[in-house]
């Protein structure tokens, strides 16, 4: 046999040099690196991804809190001019207390008429606040501060002004809980809409999110649009992956292809990195 | 009954959740995967990080697996493109100058080369050190064959070289081991 055939190595055991291989010390691995990787095993499969039956019912859950959503949206959309309506003389009464407290002292005094009441003036001096504030968000900003404001006040309205009161104070609460609800689901039907490239677990959980990070989303668009873009990027079979990156990379956008290089490696680990984008992972 | 599973039906029952397969499946590639690891790499720390590495990646994209792959290919895919980011900073390859010296020798008669007979130990000896010197392409090529019993089609699916390249290297190491033996 000539040195330079290798056909001896490629016989079945690696020939005569297999066999000495073979004879050489057989490292196993420690055995803390046994436990370590079959812990990883078991941690994968436990407290991982939930089996099948699970994410069906999460995703169940999903399509029925979007379907709220919307059907709450659309209401909301058809119905602008009654909770506008309906806003006006629930914030009313709330404002009214601060200022009828004088006339209502002066009104033990002098008489105890009941059509003085505060009603017209308080009636007047709301509507001034509400103009400052058209905007729909100025006025969920002061439908909350009245909210806020306002929870001390009832005792002297109903004190006072018993009529009023029971026909305006109920009101208030039902509906700016539902104002917030729907504008809840309106933040959650625009977030939806950004993240609409894919990314169909975080939806799930739109509902329940805050306002304050739908804010935070709204704020910084490049943040779920860059996540939207590799999860779009994990939907690509591993060349066409590799082809989109150097596409980046040739647009400037290196960050954006370290990431995607990042993750392709993660999603893909068997597959090699092409030796022109490696510099990205160092 | 679970031993009669293959790599490949065993790793699926994995991803659907089966902790038992994996550890069938662990039982049975650890050793080669280590020493393939330590061999390539030359230091145990290496070696160790390199293998919880690679069986940590297995584990993340077990989900992905498609049994139209080998098993033993998938996992020593893995563990060769973290060894060839490991490679990357360390030293360069030997020049193909350093190889065409040794094959000069081993072309020479017969009758020039010195004639040993070697001892067992010697032999093994000298396989490790012959293993140790080989450029780190033809040793992986050597191990993928030797420990991984890889094909030369599976090799070159691995590494990314081409059927003929892979026979080279193989040919290569070959011929350098035996000038280890041959000195």
């Amino acid at each position: 046999m000539s040195a330079r055939d290798p056909d001896d190595l490629l016989r079945d055991g690696g020939g005569e040099i297999g066999d000495l291989y073979r004879r050489l010390p057989r490292y196993d691995p420690p055995r803390r690196l046994d436990r370590a990787v079959l812990n990883e095993a078991a941690r994968a499969v436990h407290s991982g991804k939930p089996p099948r039956r699970q994410r069906w019912i999460v995703g169940i859950g999903s399509a029925a809190g979007l379907v709220l959503a919307a059907g709450l949206a659309w209401r909301i959309g058809h119905e602008p001019m009654s909770t506008n309506d309906t806003v006006a003389p629930t914030e009313a009464p709330r404002v009214v207390p601060v200022q009828p407290i004088d006339e209502s002292a002066r009104a033990r005094h002098d008489a105890p008429a009941r059509e003085e009441p505060a009603a017209p003036p308080a009636a007047a001096s709301p509507p001034v606040e509400q103009r400052a504030a058209g905007a729909v968000s100025g006025r969920q900003k002061a439908v909350r501060k009245q909210s806020a404001e306002s929870k001390p006040a009832p005792p002297p309205m109903q004190a006072e002004t018993p009529p009023p009161a029971p026909a305006a104070a109920p009101a208030p609460e039902p509906f700016s809980a539902n104002e917030q609800e729907l504008d809840k689901a309106k933040d959650a039907e625009k977030s939806e809409s950004l993240s609409a490239g894919g990314a169909p677990n975080a939806t799930s959980g739109l509902a329940t999110q805050p306002a304050t990070s739908t804010k935070m989303r709204r704020a910084s668009p490049t943040l779920p649009s860059s996540s939207v873009e590799l999860q779009r990027d994990m939907q690509l079979a591993p060349r066409d992956w590799l082809a989109h990156i150097r596409d980046l990379m040739r647009q400037g956008r290196r960050q954006q292809a370290t990431e995607s290089l990042r993750l392709f490696v993660q999603t893909h680990p068997d597959q090699r990195v092409p030796a022109d984008l490696r510099e990205l992972l160092e | 009954m679970g031993s009669e599973k293959t790599d490949e039906e065993l790793m699926l029952a994995y991803a659907g959740g089966d902790l038992l397969a994996f550890e069938m499946l662990y039982r049975r590639h650890r050793g080669t995967l280590y020493r393939f690891l330590l061999r390539t790499l030359r230091h145990r720390a290496d070696a160790d990080e390199l293998f919880q590495d690679t069986w940590s990646r297995l584990i993340a994209a077990r989900e992905r697996y498609r049994p139209e792959a080998k098993f033993t290919t998938f996992l020593l895919q893995i563990a060769h493109n973290l060894v060839i980011d490991r490679f990357r900073r360390l030293k360069p390859q030997a020049s193909d100058e350093e190889t065409e010296a040794v094959f000069r020798q081993l072309d020479a008669p017969e009758s020039d080369q010195p004639e040993r007979v070697l001892t067992e130990f010697e032999q093994r000896r000298r396989l490790q050190i012959a293993l140790e010197e080989l450029p780190e392409e033809q040793r992986v090529a050597f191990l993928l064959r030797v420990e991984g019993g890889l094909g030369l089609e599976e090799i070159g699916e691995i590494t990314g070289a081409g059927r003929e390249t892979v026979k080279s290297r193989l040919r290569y190491a070959l011929a350098r081991i035996r000038a280890r033996f041959a000195t």
